[in-house]
């Protein structure tokens, strides 16, 4: 049998695996967004075909909107600093002479077992006005002397739940550019340094030039979950104080399983969520991605 | 919604007692597991396991669950999830086509359940005519739907507010206030002289009747509603719901700053414990029995400090009762309606066992007039406050549904959302009140598009 079909035959159980796990739900929700889908219709499983009109209603609803912008600036926010940090925490970890760096090591990853649910709880708890560990902290150093309402307050509220949801994600991130770093040959480094270049020259001609591939996956898989943050907001702020924290993804559930339980509208949201995750990986992919593989 | 063909029976008062007179006359046993009443009866089909799906509060289902197995050699099993992750798990649940037998509802989703179907009626089902004689006034209005009765009682609770006694005393304020400028008064008393920073806890956290509950009270108390009787918004300008508002937005930071921040945070529960604190002079209107909680020696440090008080003016409040249902995923109605009973009526003795048993461990009000009367509710609720004050504010109590008509439309939940961010952006002053009423009517057509 030629390679070229021996290969696809291999694959063909893979693929109808992500099918099946993946794809599937995606189009289930794609065709509930165009129906009429409330908990009865689907006990039932006879949906009436409304067309357009759960896209419409979603984009008439300024709530909609203002999710829209709030998930926007989380995103913008949490993979910025999740790249920036992680390149540093990994530069650091990477540093084989220093022996703490092989503790360091294990213990970064700590945060990323905790689950998401419990992480949002112990952040709420350290969050809170009157008896949280943070005002605690600030207090006893000085820094302040009123405590500060971090998930309470309209304005500080959507950062608040940025730092839980950086800290949780994080290790993943530096995993990643650890690994890159360690592939990247000690020869380019050799050759620089002969040249004379300093630190920040080989980090900026040699190092970041050979990140740019890994860098492309964490803003593609990262912005991706981001985007569809949840259980920081379920556990931290509920969406609160007013609608500070209504991220899509909390939209989409609220519209979804609270009553009346509007599961095409819900759906419609979902996948217009979707499809600008993909239109954002598409863009990261060609500007980023495609730069490395030329 | 019953799928089994078998289930599908209609169970009437007359096919049961025909059933029973024809089984009478084969023997005392063959009909009747024991004699009384139609709760002690044994029904005539056979199931291995019956269920619910609840949320959680403390040991009672397993409890209820075990009593249950024991009268009738029949399994029960339990889907138990938070209050809040309720709806979501028994809606998940009954779109993926599972078996529910009994279910629970607070009063706010319970039309919107009826409405898609979830729920059957009871009218017709052996002694549900003897429930329905002994429902106190708020549970009629919430277990009838259409004019059908949909559900048995939970629990009933009125709104009461706190105060600590204690830290009045200290202020040299002999009684708690009488009206809502007194209330001021203390409030910035208290703030004036260093003896409590944040004076007032209000129940201002997101929800259905938390956030929502304090408007609906302190609007209810001075005579106003949101709705009149035809469905007409009562949210316009100098309408008492907006004044109201302004009243209490004006307590918070951007106003006198005598509200503690943690009120937006904080649900019934979590606020009696944050008030067990002893951090705050008064806590706002919401549910009587959280003096249980914050008059608990085991969870709180002013236990036995915080006093039950009540509405300025004519005390007027409201009230609410959270019910059982018999679901129409159930596998069997007469075993379902079995354990509903279990659950929200009377057991195989004939006693109110769960109503009782909440009066007495958890200080809950029953959605039976009997037991509210009972010696029960006084001998239950007497550790943690002062059982005649909360009857006295018991009977000023209307239900919810007077005061916010909505709540029977399905469209009040989508429409509560957007209330809970309105009021708490105004709350926080990013809004004014005028602004967060006008938003809210305009918001009326938006939640009827969503349904």
């Amino acid at each position: 049998m030629p390679a070229g079909r021996f290969a696809f035959f291999m694959n063909v159980p893979t693929l109808l695996l992500l099918v099946l796990v993946l794809a599937w739900p995606v189009i289930y929700a794609g065709y509930l967004s165009v129906h009429r889908v409330g908990l009865a219709q689907l006990r039932r499983g006879e949906f009436a075909f409304t067309g357009w009109e759960n896209y419409g209603r979603v984009f008439e609803d300024p709530l909609f909107w203002g999710a829209l912008q709030n998930t926007l600036v989380f995103t913008f926010v949490t993979v910025s600093s999740e790249l920036v940090l992680a390149i540093l925490i990994a530069l650091l970890i990477n540093q084989t002479g220093v022996w703490t760096s092989r503790i360091t090591r294990f213990l970064i990853l700590l945060p990323y077992a905790i689950p998401p649910i419990a992480n949002g709880l112990i952040w709420s708890f350290i969050y809170s006005f009157q008896f949280g560990f943070l005002n605690r902290i600030l207090f006893t150093l000085g820094l302040t002397d009123v405590p500060v309402n971090w998930a309470g307050n309209p304005d500080t509220a959507l950062y608040a739940v940025t730092v839980p949801y950086i800290w949780r994600t994080l290790p993943f991130a530096i995993i990643l550019v650890h690994a890159a770093l360690q592939g990247i040959p000690r020869e380019l480094y050799e050759a620089a340094a002969v040249d004379g270049a300093s630190a920040w020259r080989r980090f900026w001609h040699v190092t970041l030039p050979m990140l740019r591939s890994v860098i492309a996956v964490i803003l593609v898989l990262r912005t991706a979950f981001a985007f569809a943050v949840f259980e920081e907001i379920l556990a931290i702020t509920q969406g609160g104080p007013g609608d500070a924290t209504w991220v899509a993804a909390w939209y989409s559930y609220k519209i979804t399983f609270s009553p009346p339980n509007n599961f095409g509208m819900g759906s419609a949201s979902a996948f217009i969520l979707a499809l600008m995750i993909g239109a954002i990986a598409l863009v990261y992919m060609r500007f980023i991605y495609r730069r490395v593989t030329l | 919604m019953t799928d089994n063909v078998a289930d599908k029976r209609a169970l009437g008062r007359r096919q049961v007692l025909g059933a029973a007179a024809g089984l009478g006359m084969l023997g005392p046993s063959a009909a009747f597991a024991q004699a009384g009443g139609p709760w002690s009866q044994t029904p005539r089909s056979k199931v291995d396991r019956v269920n619910f799906v609840v949320w959680t509060y403390g040991d009672i289902y397993s409890r209820i669950g075990k009593q249950f197995e024991a009268d009738w050699g029949v399994k029960v099993d339990s889907t138990i999830s938070s209050f809040n992750d309720h709806p979501t798990k028994l809606a998940t649940m009954f779109a993926a086509g599972e078996k529910i037998d009994v279910s629970q509802s607070s009063p706010f989703s319970f039309p919107n359940f009826v409405n898609q179907g979830l729920v059957e009626p009871i009218d017709d089902l052996p002694g549900a005519a003897e429930y329905i004689k002994d429902f106190t006034a708020f549970t009629g209005q919430v277990a009838t739907i259409k004019g059908k009765t949909m559900g048995l009682p939970y629990f009933s609770a009125v709104w009461v507010w706190n105060y600590y006694a204690d830290m009045l005393e200290k202020l040299k304020i002999d009684t708690p206030f009488t009206t809502y400028d007194e209330f001021i008064e203390h409030c910035v008393k208290a703030k004036r002289d260093g003896v409590s920073r944040y004076p007032v806890l209000w129940v201002a956290g997101v929800g259905l009747e938390q956030l929502p509950g304090t408007w609906y009270q302190m609007t209810w108390n001075r005579g106003g509603t949101f709705f009149d009787k035809q469905g007409k918004h009562m949210l316009g300008p100098g309408s008492i719901a907006r004044e109201t508002l302004k009243w209490w937005a004006n307590t918070f930071e951007k106003g006198l700053d005598i509200a503690d921040p943690e009120s937006l945070k904080v649900q019934f529960t979590t606020s009696a414990k944050a008030f067990g604190a002893g951090k705050n002079l008064y806590r706002g209107p919401n549910h009587h029995y959280g003096l249980n909680v914050v008059n608990d020696p085991a969870q709180s440090p002013i236990a036995g400090k915080v006093k039950v008080h009540s509405s300025p003016g004519d005390g007027r409040t409201i009230g609410v009762t959270h019910v059982y249902f018999l679901s129409s995923a159930n596998r069997n109605k007469e075993w379902a309606w079995k354990l509903l009973q279990y659950l929200g009526g009377k057991t195989r003795d004939g006693n109110y066992t769960q109503a009782v048993a909440l009066a007495k461990d958890a200080m809950l009000g029953s959605g039976y007039t009997s037991v509210m009367k009972s010696d029960a509710i006084r001998t239950g609720w007497a550790p943690w406050g002062d059982v005649d004050a909360i009857l006295k504010t018991w009977d000023k109590a209307a239900y919810i549904g007077e005061v916010c008509p909505s709540v029977y439309e399905p469209w009040h939940f989508p429409w509560t959302d957007q209330l809970n961010i309105e009021v708490q952006k105004c709350l926080t002053g990013q809004i004014t009140a005028d602004q967060a009423c006008d938003n809210l009517i305009k918001g009326i057509a938006d939640a009827k598009r969503k349904v």
